[in-house]
């Protein structure tokens, strides 16, 4: 019986849009976080598929000794795809021209991520392939053909063996971010390097497996192979390693996506609790009528609790439809732009949603509806019973303590929760005093004649406790928009300035000194924006403070039992320069100066010193080529190293280099249609080396724009939650709007001071609103950028002005839409709807 | 069956405690008709509340057809209500979301009745509304919403009508129609009636007038004018 009366219930409110506010709470925040959940997802795969690519898998196994192949045959029994690769450098000779090239020979599987990349002339744009080199066949980077004055279809000699050469080699997924020390790539297959007699006793050779699999089966079979595996000869990477410009791009933004579905929930939240209290206010009557007519408090209870069952159920089912809509809308959008596929189903998006449906209605609503159930029967005869909203405290509290379960659960971030909760309470509490009191000082103002601007302040006055909660509700619905949005611009802005329009797509590296000249002439002659150029010279850190380096050594300055202190287990690249590199800040000590010191000095960066336990004062030892430089450590610097440009562990002051013989590096922006230029540039320097970096570079764009794109459409979506925020609040506040317009119409007040009454109340509303939401905007900001974010903090005045003048036009305008039916009929209809 | 005896009903307010009903002793017949009048403010609908056990007594006793509702708890005198009491409010009391037919069905269903709608749609014809059934509340006219009130009033047979000005929101015309429809359907069914009334020739039409002065009921004796203490 109760379930066919709370059924009807249910259809007939419907009907009369009763519940469309709740309704669409909830549907905003199941849709919401459904979208964002499932496009996050989608992202995240999609990127870190892309970021295998740069290791060509999804795991990778190296060494400098054969690995056992007993281990690639475990892997395939686990499920895991698996590829081989061999990687030496060796000598390729043409006719009388020969040059140094590393080779990458590879199974058939390879890549097992990413594509290869090859063009059918040299220096062309070039396409991705799925094949690889026939046996016999070669592929090589464009500049091997320049050096060794070969065209396609040419025979090469590598070690024993001759190869014909079959294509340019544009890319190949692994070939790293290193601008140092990689040469010009040749790439054939696992059969034919055995051939070529290279990989024998004696020479440098790495060995790689390659595996790709689901996350399960690749953890599973690291779990097997780790205590296999010996610290000093072999490792093991993963994409989660990422530490790249993209990979922090995607870390931040991920994050960005948490707060701002965290802040879609908090105001769809907002939203169902205003629409809830409404909904149970305005049913005081039924309740008390069907309490009078003899039903019990347990068939209320059923009937209005299953009403809402219902409501949420609707609710979820639509909001899931229109999140999957909204999300797949955004697919389409990135995918005509970037080259990430988005596909792929996951469920955990599903339940995420369908759980914040849930308890977004039932914990929000559940203190209204609580009111609504002890109402007394005895409100049919004396009218103002349960009008009395004794319980307001417990409400906050209970309130509260939901949206920071709901931001907990759905973050599992105490970090982000707290700061977010603790701000949002701090703010709310100022925000209660501070609107209280000028809701108070704007008393003067509404004293004496009586105009629409008296008569806005006047009842904003009049209502001062339901007015300082409508204006905390809308500085905080201000407020978190302008956090979304100022996080947002800071951040897209960050990724931008990262990469900018000219940021060096080329290194070009063993430059000699007699070269130099010619360089910087070609560079004119060719207009080429070239970098600053900068010697260098490979050397080994042999003693810090005068103890002895390990030369091998483990990563993150483990101490263990092998003699000696933690060195870098391999050789770094020595600069030296009288002046700071762009983009490098001094953080300890001070950089060269002119004042002679007994020993040179070297500035170290600030992480590696760290991890080797280096402090300004020590002396560190190097060893370059055989001959010791023994230089004191002046100053510890902070390097960017996601930007472009050459980055140095070791800076040393020019005096300790001198009489070595070093090499050069620079860099420079070529636009790509200028691509075939780079022979005639590098031509006349034989023995130059060139690092074309801009495809990286631009797979590093089109992720920032891609995750740009799915910041903005998650504005779009929290600006959507704070509107309906704000409607609902207008909503809430109707009910007693229509009897003071209905008293004041029939006392002969005219329609225009009505209106402009009304809206000069939410002018004033928003533009308070607007005022106190930029300031506390500041200190939320603050918190997030420095805490959350790890981004530079900064002030934001232009919303000081901005954000009050759109929260008094955005608030006015949904007030006035909201009213706008009530103003316009007439008196005797008002009445009408008032009784 | 109603039957109080020496009630008092006292509610703490800012000011300290107010006795609204004062020693209250009241016998009404099964089938008899009883009107309450007096001025605004004087306890009529107090003691109305009370009777209909839709609030407590602060001390007294109050039987409802042999039912004792100063022992009774709020869901056992919701169960009571439920079986043997209807209302008609003079604000009709209508659930604006309920269609009207849906309105005079809402007792019958509380009630657990399997016939609910076919009782209602009867009804509703007995009220001369059979067209307006399917309208909501806001469609209908101040008449026809104390029509249906009527209507819902009925559907469950109470034993017992409870009428809070049934006509004090109505117009000369619809509120003669709709007094005339509930001394018919009072007396159709043998109910016994309790109203509330401002109005004198409303209260004349019962068979007992009982007079609330400062908390205290009198009869008033019809045939001699005279009023007399009730009990």
């Amino acid at each position: 019986m109760w379930f066919n009366l709370a059924v009807r219930l249910f259809k007939h409110e419907l009907r009369r849009g009763e519940l469309t506010i709740i309704l669409a709470a909830i549907v905003l925040s199941v849709a919401s976080v459904f979208s964002l959940s499932l496009f996050s997802a989608r992202l995240q795969a999609a990127l870190t598929d892309q970021s295998a690519a740069f290791i060509a898998s999804d795991r990778q196994l190296s060494s400098g000794r054969q690995l056992n192949p007993d281990w690639l045959q475990q892997a395939s029994e686990m499920g895991l795809q698996t590829a081989r690769q061999i990687s030496t450098r060796s000598m390729l000779f043409a006719g009388e021209s020969m040059v140094l090239a590393d080779i990458k020979a590879v199974s058939n599987e390879y890549p097992l991520k990413g594509k290869v990349k090859v063009a059918d002339q040299p220096f062309e744009i070039g396409a991705e392939t799925g094949e690889l080199p026939q046996p016999g066949h070669i592929w090589m980077d464009s500049r091997l053909f320049q050096q060794l004055e070969l065209s396609i279809g040419d025979q090469v000699e590598i070690g024993e063996s001759q190869f014909l050469v079959s294509k340019a080699l544009v890319d190949v997924p692994d070939r790293g971010f290193a601008v140092f020390g990689n040469d010009q790539l040749v790439l054939m297959t696992y059969q034919d390097i055995l051939a070529t007699g290279l990989v024998g006793p004696g020479a440098r050779i790495n060995y790689r497996y390659f595996y790709a699999g689901d996350r399960q089966q690749l953890d599973a079979y690291y779990e097997w192979l780790a205590p296999q595996l010996v610290r000093e000869r072999h490792r093991w990477r993963s994409v989660e390693d990422d530490d790249s410009a993209i990979g922090n791009a995607v870390k931040r933004a991920e994050r960005f996506f948490l707060l701002a579905s965290l802040l879609a929930i908090v105001l769809a939240a907002v939203a169902i609790a205003v629409a809830a209290q409404r909904y149970s206010q305005r049913h005081f009557d039924p309740v008390a009528i069907m309490k009078t007519l003899g039903a019990s408090r347990g068939l209320v209870q059923r009937v209005y609790l299953m009403q809402m069952a219902l409501v949420t159920l609707v609710a979820i089912v639509t909001g899931l439809i229109a999140g999957y809509a909204i999300q797949q809308g955004i697919v389409g959008l990135v995918a005509e732009r970037v080259p990430v596929a988005l596909d792929g189903w996951h469920w955990q998006p599903v339940w995420t949603a369908i759980m914040t449906g849930v308890v977004c209605a039932f914990l929000f609503s559940v203190y209204p509806l609580l009111r609504l159930f002890s109402i007394p029967p005895l409100r049919v005869l004396r009218r103002d019973f349960g009008e009395k909203a004794s319980r307001q405290f417990g409400q906050f509290m209970l309130a509260g303590a939901a949206i920071f379960s709901l931001m907990w659960i759905f973050s599992r971030d105490l970090k982000i929760s707290a700061i977010l909760f603790v701000t949002g309470a701090v703010l709310i509490a100022a925000l209660f005093a501070v609107s209280f009191g000028l809701i108070k000082v704007g008393r003067w103002f509404g004293s004496g004649k009586i105009g629409p601007w008296q008569l806005a302040w006047a009842r904003i006055q009049r209502r001062a406790m339901n007015n300082s909660v409508q204006l905390i509700s809308f500085s905080v619905t201000l407020l978190l928009l302008l956090v979304v949005l100022v996080m947002r611009n800071d951040m897209v802005q960050q990724w931008r300035d990262q990469l900018p329009q000219g940021t060096p797509n080329y290194f070009v590296i063993n430059i000699s000194e007699s070269q130099l000249p010619k360089l910087k002439q070609q560079f004119d002659d060719y207009q080429v924006d070239a970098g600053q150029i900068y010697p260098l010279i490979r050397g080994r850190l042999a003693a810090i403070g005068g103890e002895r380096v390990r030369s091998a050594v483990s990563k993150e300055g483990e101490q263990t039992q092998n003699e000696g202190r933690a060195g870098m287990g391999r050789e770094a690249n020595l600069t030296w320069s009288d002046s700071l590199q762009k983009g490098n800040k001094i953080v300890a000590g001070r950089f060269f100066d002119d004042t002679l010191s007994e020993l040179p000095e070297v500035s170290v960066e600030q992480q590696i010193a760290e991890r080797l336990n280096i402090n300004l004062g020590d002396t560190l030892e190097f060893d370059i080529g055989g001959q010791p430089v023994v230089a004191k450590v002046t100053s510890l610097r902070e390097v960017d190293w996601q930007t472009m440009q050459p980055n140095f562990f070791f800076v040393l002051q020019p005096a300790a280099m001198e009489g070595f013989p070093a090499t050069y590096i620079t860099s420079f922006f070529l636009d790509e249609q200028r691509k075939a230029d780079l022979t005639q540039i590098l031509s006349p320097l034989a023995s130059v080396s060139l690092i074309d970096v801009d495809a990286r570079i631009n797979q590093v764009r089109e992720i920032i724009d891609q995750v740009s794109l799915a910041v903005e459409f998650i504005l779009i979506l929290v600006l959507c939650a704070g509107s309906l925020v704000l409607i609902a609040q207008v909503q809430a506040s109707m009910d007693e709007r229509v009897q003071e317009l209905a008293i004041l119409r029939t006392l002969g007040a005219k329609g225009w001071l009505i209106r402009t009454s009304v809206v000069g109340e939410f002018v004033i509303i928003g533009a308070v609103a607007g005022v106190m939401a930029a300031l506390a905007n500041e200190l939320a900001l603050y918190l997030l950028q420095s805490q959350v974010f790890n981004m530079p903090a900064s002030l934001h005045f232009e919303y000081w002005l901005t954000a009050p003048i759109v929260g008094a036009a955005v608030v006015s305008i949904l007030g006035a839409i909201s009213c706008w039916r009530l103003l316009r009929i007439n008196t005797a209809q008002l009445l009408r709807t008032m009784l | 069956m109603i039957e109080c005896k020496t009630v008092n009903k006292i509610v703490t307010t800012s000011e300290g405690e107010l006795q609204i009903l004062h020693d209250i002793s009241l016998k009404v017949d099964d089938g008899q008709s009883a009107a309450i009048i007096g001025a605004s403010g004087s306890g009529k609908s107090t003691l109305l509340s009370l009777l209909a056990g839709l609030d407590e007594v602060s001390n007294g006793e109050i039987y409802l057809d042999d039912q004792p509702l100063h022992k009774l708890d709020e869901e056992q005198r919701a169960q009571v209500r439920g079986q043997k009491v209807g209302f008609v409010f003079q604000s009709f009391m209508l659930v604006q979301s309920l269609t009207a037919l849906e309105n005079v069905m809402l007792p019958a269903q509380i009630a657990g009745t399997d016939d609910a709608k076919a009782r209602a749609q009867q009804i509703m014809q007995d009220v001369g509304l059979s067209h307006r059934q399917n309208h909501y509340p806001n469609q209908l006219s101040g008449g026809e919403q104390q029509r249906v009130a009527l209507a819902r009033a009925f559907i469950t047979r109470p034993a017992i009508l409870f009428a809070d000005e049934p006509t004090g929101n109505l117009d000369s015309h619809n509120g003669q129609m709709v007094e005339d429809l509930l001394f018919k359907l009072n007396k159709e069914s043998g109910t016994t009636l309790v109203l509330v009334t401002h109005d004198a020739e409303l209260a004349k039409k019962c068979q007992r007038q009982l007079v609330m002065q400062g908390g205290r009921l009198t009869e008033r004796n019809a045939q001699q004018g005279s009023r007399l203490d009730v009990v």
